[in-house]
């Protein structure tokens, strides 16, 4: 089969999906590290790059493969985000909120009546909700505003953000081993990266 | 046949090349250089003179020279730092529609699409003539900082000189292709790119012929001209002491003393101190004035250290962001003129323990990448063009390779694969005022998602989505982008409408923006207009 018809056909087979979960873009295991997923990512690359193809097929299956390239890039995306979520997160012990990221397609909650008429993402309340867990235990309401604040940092990947929100969350809270115990996590995340 | 052109549109300068089947080949200028002023200038004499010849204007009548267009094109004029570097120039800049900035040359009014577009011109024409064929399509670069506003400009000013931009490719990622194409080499490398007028730092991964970007980040508002600029101000200090006149107020003789600073500059780069005098300062009351001048390299470098030490900030930051560390790191280019300085170069030193490469030539790098992507995305590209690519940069500074041999079949060469990323994150205004995030910055582009939204009132007919630009929670913490509006949505209680809003950045890193109610079908798409950019005619909306 020719380079150029199996990237149209993978292409067809990805946009026909509805609804996908990132791991059936990337078409690998629900449970597949990262290393698969980069390795998947970068298949996808080599055969159905758009670029590859710009000269040898028409306008409109070009746009099939660019687009399903896009979404398998969108997929590796969510995938590496999710991996990154739960594998920082863990850690730090905080119970049920340390699950992955919540999906779009969670149950929508009941969140405050919004001041303008902008749509709400159906996990926008699930982020910042506060559940009952070790954290909120552990530390002064003050110290848990900061941790809150130290867990979106990690969640989008950014320790030195997390670190300087733990800073000012045991600045709030001096007493609490927990928040010492975290930061002292994060450092060494920190460390580890920076060798 | 036509020939497709690199072309890396710089602040200062501009290059352009084309691949061949030995290497990569140069457009040359009127004296024969390979570099060609990005200044356009529009003499009382009349006409519009572009490149080399330009720059002579710039002391006769600088309010008619246009320089430095690129750090206007596609910004809003209202921002702050676009504002700041108002003040670096001596033409007359006005408030367009849809607050993009205007320039003003006696009773002329441009848009910086426009000027820009004098330039690709001039480097079409003069590759037309070099090579005696038609040049129709083009690869442009970009630094890879750039918002979408500043991409989609520079596609409108290739447009405007008539050429088919094929794509964008980011200034950093042309480089280390240049650097890599046809070395079946697996490494890391870090492009550090200080050019005029901005600042890039890219970690790629080279695997063969794909080029990674794991992270890229920069700085949009630095560059050697805020080198210039720092040392002038010093050089106006001396000026009014010596003789007693404080130039500032006065364009050609701020002029006269920031040209004189970026000499002083390139000679440091080489030199350890700097003596002299600038002579033919044209004091008010029509005398002469001469200002004696004597600067240490040491002295230089503890005036712009502030400026060295952000960029080494920004490198360190990259490298954290794609998750190396400095040992990791195969090979450190330097592009672009302001990499030249000492300082730069040891400070990198340090950082990677390891002094950078030494072989590319930082002018040139970043239009042979353009000009070989130019040449893969056409399908033209040889086995040759890499090995002679190579020789090129290894020689860099010597003559032109020869036009004769364009035609040598040399094989067909692996095609590269260039997986650049998104600049930064793309999100969506929610209810209480944040935000949710639909592309991340460093996410592999193209790429495209789609989430699911719903309404927060009851019957609520219209939506109104707000894309923005930045990493804060805090909608207003943001850049906006525009707003996507969804009307006549059927009557439903509150969170039963579900609302598909689809991000798309293409190659070429501009967002495309859709919105579709999965019931009724009721379909908005969008390029967004970007505050700043130019018009553009081809934004659809309408409901299906």
């Amino acid at each position: 089969m020719s380079v150029r018809s199996e990237a149209l056909q993978w292409a067809q087979r990805i946009c026909a999906r509805t609804n996908p979960e990132p791991h059936q873009l990337l078409e690998i295991p629900a449970d597949a590290g990262m290393e698969e997923a980069q390795e998947a990512f970068h298949k996808a690359a080599r055969i159905l790059h758009p670029d590859l193809h710009r000269t040898t097929l028409t306008p409109e299956d070009l746009e099939v493969v660019t687009t399903a390239y896009a979404k398998v890039a969108g997929a590796y995306q969510e995938f590496r985000s999710q991996r990154m979520t739960t594998t920082r997160m863990r850690p730090m012990h905080i119970g049920p909120t340390a699950a992955p990221a919540p999906r779009p397609i969670a149950p929508p909650t009941d969140g405050p009546i919004p001041t303008r008429t902008t749509p709400i993402p159906k996990s926008a309340h699930v982020v910042p909700e506060t559940t009952p867990s070790a954290a909120s235990s552990a530390m002064s309401s003050k110290a848990l505003i900061y941790y809150r604040k130290a867990e979106l940092a990690l969640r989008r990947g950014d320790l030195r953000g997390a670190m300087l929100q733990l800073k000012m969350a045991i600045g709030a809270d001096p007493a609490s081993t927990f928040l010492r115990s975290a930061l002292g996590e994060v450092e060494a995340e920190v460390a580890k990266q920076l060798k | 046949m036509s020939v497709a052109l690199g072309i890396d549109l710089g602040t200062t300068n501009s290059v352009a090349a084309i691949a061949t089947s030995t290497g990569v080949e140069f457009i040359l200028g009127p004296r024969g250089d390979r570099v060609h002023p990005s200044v356009v200038a529009f003499p009382s004499s009349g006409g519009v003179v572009v490149g080399a010849d330009a720059k002579r204007y710039r002391l006769t009548e600088p309010q008619h020279v246009i320089h430095s267009a690129k750090r206007f094109i596609g910004q809003n004029i209202r921002s702050p730092l676009v504002q700041l570097a108002m003040t670096g120039v001596r033409y007359k800049l006005v408030e367009g529609p849809n607050q993009q900035p205007i320039v003003v040359v006696r009773d002329r009014k441009m848009t910086m699409p426009e000027i820009s577009s004098n330039v690709l011109l001039h480097l079409k024409r003069s590759a037309e003539r070099q090579l005696g064929q038609p040049v129709k399509e083009a690869v442009i670069t970009v630094p890879a900082n750039f918002t979408d506003g500043q991409r989609q400009a520079t596609k409108e000013a290739g447009r405007l000189a008539g050429l088919d931009v094929m794509r964008l490719i980011n200034e950093p990622t042309a480089a280390a292709l240049a650097h890599g194409f046809g070395r079946d080499r697996q490494e890391l490398v870090c492009v550090f790119d200080f050019g005029g007028g901005t600042f890039d730092v890219s970690i790629l991964r080279i695997n063969n012929e794909m080029f990674e970007v794991l992270a890229s980040d920069g700085d949009f508002f630095l560059g050697g001209d805020d080198l210039d600029r720092a040392l002038a101000e010093v050089l106006a200090a001396d000026f009014t002491r010596q003789l007693r006149v404080d130039p500032r107020p006065h364009a050609a003789l701020m002029m006269k003393l920031m040209m004189g600073a970026e000499a002083i500059k390139c000679h440091l780069s080489e030199n350890d101190a700097a003596e002299g005098e600038i002579d033919g300062l044209d004091l008010p009351g029509g005398v002469s004035g001469k200002l004696p001048f004597s600067v240490t390299r040491k002295q230089f470098e503890d005036l712009v250290g502030g400026y060295t030490q952000r960029t080494i900030e920004v490198t360190r930051q990259v490298m954290a962001a794609a998750g190396v560390s400095p040992r990791d790191i195969g090979d450190v280019l330097c592009v672009g003129g302001s990499t030249r300085i000492p300082v730069i170069r040891r400070k990198l030193a340090e950082v990677f323990g390891r002094e950078p490469n030494h072989t590319i030539n930082p002018d040139e790098v970043v239009a042979q990448g353009a000009a070989i992507q130019a040449g893969s995305l056409t399908a033209t590209l040889s086995a040759g063009t890499g090995m002679g690519a190579r020789d090129a940069v290894a020689t860099a500074g010597h003559s032109s390779l020869a036009t004769g041999n364009r035609t040598l079949p040399m094989g067909v060469a692996k095609r590269p694969v260039l997986l650049d990323v998104n600049p930064a994150t793309l999100a969506v205004h929610t209810a209480g005022g944040f935000t949710e995030r639909l592309l991340d910055k460093n996410a592999p582009i193209p790429i495209e998602r789609t989430r699911v939204f719903t309404t927060a009132r009851d019957n609520q007919q219209r939506v109104e989505i707000d894309c923005c630009r930045g990493e804060n929670r805090k909608y207003v913490e943001n850049e906006p982008l525009g707003t996507l509006v969804l009307e006549d949505l059927p009557a439903k209680a509150r969170g039963d409408l579900k609302i598909e809003v689809s991000f798309r950045v293409d190659a070429d890193g501009i967002l495309h923006v859709r919105a579709l109610d999965q019931q009724s079908g009721v379909r908005q798409e969008a390029h967004l207009q970007v505050l700043g950019a130019p018009s553009t005619s081809d934004s659809a909306a309408g409901a299906e």
